[in-house]
């Protein structure tokens, strides 16, 4: 055995008599060697592929987001994503007093992340907690489709438990900040054919046009079980549920009712109603526009 | 020595196929077979942390201590596996967001370590490295039937293009939500096992026990009389 | 000798071992056995004496479900009638329509007659397809691999045919037999290998591949566009009280006029069903026996612990006895000989696993709202384990009788 384990490399063992790859391979100064040796290159490797794919793995991740952000808008897939993008305001929000803040830079600000990050965590109780979420987090990011000075849509994101999963989507609003203009989901893993049909573009062309607030100024927009009759006045605010997926309806419907809501972007839309936002976002857009394009 | 090369690449395409005869690797054969275009983009990483775990461990495998052996093995797939997530991340990062933990999981599949262990430690660099892409091109081979299938029937579609027009959008095929799931993925390698078997029944496993047969029609006394 | 001995004697040289047609043997040897008792005798070391063979079980089975047939065909119609009649729709569309005005049948859901005619147009079409196509694989299998044809896929396909919905199409009946029949037995090979109950298998598939059409409010009325929920999905949203507001009665499932899958809405039915078979023999009482300790039991602790949210806890042991497919799966698919458990005490385990399995998914689990079609196939596979336990459990207790002696 020794012998065999003597081998050395090439068979030039004669010429390196006494060098550290002639160590038999069970000899501690060799088994330290090869060890150390050897995560010394596989570090280097790593780190050189991590270092120097970054930069691309960064802008990946922010044309991705940038995508689905465009797809809620309507207006994806005409132009390049980039140039696409510029039409697009990104500001955070307070979600407590529905200003916006600077408290955060709104282009990294990474909503998900931080619903996790004890900094800007908010945990909710249980009675305001309808779309089962657990917590949010303090800032959001909201999205204005710029169209010359105007906002014609706000895009805001959303995430609510289903039946299997979280779902994580985008609603997009009318100027008035009642009328939808398009839902989206880009993550979930409800069933195929039944919760999964949330994906289904003719689904989500039912929500365009309904409203958020009834009469009253109350938030009355949900899915609700079976299909709705199209004669009664409610039905600009209710949403025909998908058959067979009772509990993924009831999910998009409370994920609905919460972030519409006074715990969600409740404050924010109510200002942006009473037109305190219009004149404010339109002065700082063109700062955040260069943001956008640096 | 051509033909022991040649040998290393043809084999496991299905005479010695990693999953349908040795059952290995079948945890990400479940799991990234429901887009083809996703399992491609597995195969080509599997194939390639594969082949390249391989030649590396040739490559040293006179000078790796068997006393931490296994360790020397595991860092290098590991590394492998890390410069293949980064480099998917930064150039099919669609397909890496679907493959998510899988790629990361390829360091668990064991038909790297594996082959690593039973083939580049006793064999020159160049067959293993032909050994590592024989094995992953057999891999390849059964997730591309899998993922046919599955994206197929469970979405009419084959690599995104819209072959059987679903309902939903306007067409006559009800795309079979089973597919979708997890589970088919182990009937359609099943039905595949079966097929190779019919094959080559060489593979078959001897039975444990042999059935006795106990009801058996001789010659003449066919049918009823009475 | 009479005609038919002859005849089947006179093919008998085409089809024998090295003949030209010996591959049709299965099929020559199925028609044989089916007029005349068999005349090959046991050549093993083992011996059964019983005047009940395979063929005679299966024809029992069959027959025990011809009262779900008829109950289930009837409940079809009157369901159908009655919302046609409250919608004012007055003639059925497409070639069932056809069908019944080339009989002269009307849609009024006060006759009985119009009500089965209406109902046996969904069932028969559905069992037809499962036949033939349940048929072809058993035979193909069969010449193949060189062994008889088995009755069991007349079993099978009776059964399959009423646990689906009046309004299931008809491609995907044959689908769905298809695989349970491939997949759920020839594979394992053949009658008597299958560790699950290939009827259930077929309708697992169907109800993973294709849930639009196999679950949800839309399916059970066998009317476009017309939805009701079923007894389980009310109980679902509100408890007994629901259930009782809804207008279901204990009483109606009795009977069975509510919607539902064909063949397992009617307990009476079920019943006479179920009293055929113990009495012949041919079902297990003790897996009966098993499923309904396990649904009392289960249902039981759930009523006693209660819950603020979910309204299943509440459902008393005999509204699950009555609503749903418990009762059907209890008598006709539970007691399945081959992919049951074979100990006397490791059938009433098998029976108790089926009955908690069944509560379980009902109450707990928020996707499917019946339970008794998983619950039985997840029995299936620890069927061999049950009876490897009862079985150590008595080797064990014998060695300590003979250890005393």
């Amino acid at each position: 055995m020794q012998k065999l384990k003597r081998r050395s490399w090439g068979g030039s063992g004669a010429a390196r008599q006494g060098g550290f790859l002639n160590l038999p391979n069970d000899n501690m100064i060799k088994t330290l060697g090869v060890a150390v040796l050897l995560c010394l290159v596989c570090s280097v490797v790593v780190s050189t592929a991590a270092t120097v794919l970054k930069p691309m793995q960064v802008a990946n991740s922010l044309l991705d987001k940038k995508k689905n952000i465009l797809a809620v808008a309507g207006i994806y897939g005409d132009a390049d994503v980039d140039t696409l993008f510029q039409q697009i305001e990104t500001r955070v929000v307070d979600m407590e007093t529905g200003n916006y803040t600077e408290a955060v830079d709104p282009i990294s600000y990474d909503q998900r992340k931080a619903a996790n990050d004890p900094q800007y965590r908010v945990e909710l109780s249980k009675e305001q907690d309808v779309a089962q979420i657990g917590a949010r987090a303090k800032y959001a990011n909201v999205y204005l489709v710029r169209d010359g000075e105007q906002v014609s849509k706000y895009i805001l994101p959303v995430k609510g438990y289903g039946l299997w999963s979280t779902l994580y989507g985008f609603v997009a609003l009318e100027a008035d900040a009642n009328t939808v203009a398009g839902i989206t989901f880009y993550e979930h893993k409800e069933t195929p054919g039944l919760g999964g049909e949330i994906e289904n573009p003719r689904w989500q062309a039912i929500w365009d046009g309904k409203k958020l607030l009834d009469q009253q100024g109350e938030l009355a927009l949900q899915v609700i079980k079976g299909a709705v009759d199209s004669n009664t006045p409610q039905a600009q605010h209710k949403i025909d549920g998908l058959a067979g997926a009772t509990l993924t309806s009831n999910g998009v419907s409370n994920m609905v009712q919460f972030w519409m809501g006074e715990n969600g972007f409740g404050p924010y839309l109510q200002r942006v109603r009473s037109g305190q936002m219009a004149a404010n976002g339109a002065a700082e857009a063109y700062t955040a526009q260069a943001q956008t394009r640096g | 020595m051509a033909s022991e090369a040649k040998k290393a690449i043809i084999e496991p395409l299905v005479s010695n196929n990693p999953i349908a005869l040795q059952i290995l690797g079948i945890c990400s054969a479940l799991a990234v077979t429901t887009q083809l275009s996703v399992a491609l983009i597995m195969c080509l990483a599997l194939t390639a942390v594969t082949a390249f775990s391989n030649l590396s461990i040739s490559l040293i495998r006179n000078h790796i201590p068997s006393s931490i052996r296994i360790i020397v093995q595991m860092t290098i797939i590991a590394s492998l596996v890390i410069v293949v997530d980064q480099v998917l991340k930064a150039y099919a990062y669609e397909t890496s967001k679907t493959l998510a933990v899988f790629v990361g999981l390829i360091i668990t599949n064991c038909i790297v370590m594996g082959r690593a262990e039973a083939y580049a430690m006793k064999n020159g660099p160049w067959n293993s490295f032909l050994d590592g892409i024989g094995n992953g091109l057999g891999y390849s081979l059964i997730l591309i039937v899998v993922a046919t299938v599955r994206e197929l029937f469970g979405s009419g579609t084959l690599l995104g293009y819209t072959i059987l027009q679903p309902v939903s959008e306007g067409g006559w095929y009800q795309p079979n939500g089973l597919m979708l799931l997890a589970p088919s993925a182990f009937i359609i390698i099943g039905l595949a096992i079966w097929v190779i078997r019919a094959l080559y029944p060489e593979q078959v496993e001897q039975p444990d026990f042999e059935m006795q047969n106990a009801h058996q029609v001789p010659a003449g006394s066919h049918g009823g009389a009475h | 000798m009479s005609f038919l001995r002859r005849t089947l004697d006179s093919i008998y040289p085409h089809v024998a071992e090295g003949a030209k047609y010996a591959k049709w043997y299965p099929l020559y040897e199925a028609i044989d056995t089916i007029f005349y008792s068999p005349a090959d005798v046991n050549r093993g070391r083992n011996h059964v004496r019983d005047g009940i063979d395979l063929k005679r079980v299966m024809i029992y089975v069959w027959l025990a479900a011809m009262p779900c047939v008829l109950v289930g065909c009837y409940n079809v119609g009157l369901q159908a009638n009655l919302v046609m009649q409250s919608m004012g729709v007055t003639e059925v569309m497409g070639w069932r329509g056809d069908m019944l005005a080339l009989f002269g049948i009307g849609v009024d859901p006060t006759s009985v007659w119009d009500n089965f005619w209406h109902g046996f147009w969904y069932w028969f079409p559905i069992y037809a397809v499962v036949f033939i196509v349940g048929g072809f694989w058993e035979v193909l299998f069969a010449s193949v691999r060189g062994h008889e044809i088995n009755e069991g896929f007349f079993v099978t396909s009776i059964l399959f045919s009423l646990i689906v919905p009046a309004s299931l199409p008809l491609w995907q009946a044959a689908l769905g037999i298809s695989f349970g029949i491939v997949i759920g037995k020839e594979v394992f090979g053949g009658t008597g290998k299958n560790f699950l109950n290939p009827a259930l298998t077929a309708r697992a598939f169907l109800y993973f591949a294709y849930p639009a059409q196999l679950s949800g409010d839309a399916v059970w009325v066998a009317v476009d566009g017309y939805s009701s929920p079923t007894a389980l999905s009310v109980a679902a949203s509100g408890g007994v009280q629901a259930l009782q507001e809804a207008g279901f009665t204990i009483q109606q499932s009795l009977t069975g006029y509510i919607a539902g899958s064909i063949g397992e809405t009617s307990l009476i039915a079920i019943a006479i069903g179920a009293a055929f078979l113990l009495y012949t023999g041919v079902a297990s009482w003790r897996i009966m026996v098993g499923v309904a300790t396990g649904v009392v039991a289960t249902s039981l602790l759930f009523n006693a612990v209660g819950s603020d949210t979910n309204a299943m806890f509440t459902i008393t042991p005999q509204w699950h006895f009555v609503i749903g497919g418990l009762a059907f799966g209890m008598v006709y698919m539970a007691t399945d000989p081959v992919s049951a458990a074979m100990t006397d005490w490791g059938r009433f385990y098998f029976g108790v696993l089926i009955g908690l399995m069944t509560v379980l998914i009902r109450v707990v689990n928020p996707a499917f709202p019946e339970g008794i079609m998983l619950a039985i196939l997840f029995a299936n596979l620890f069927a061999p384990l049950i009876d490897w336990f009862v079985m150590q459990a008595n080797i064990k207790r014998r060695g300590k009788r003979y250890a005393k002696a």
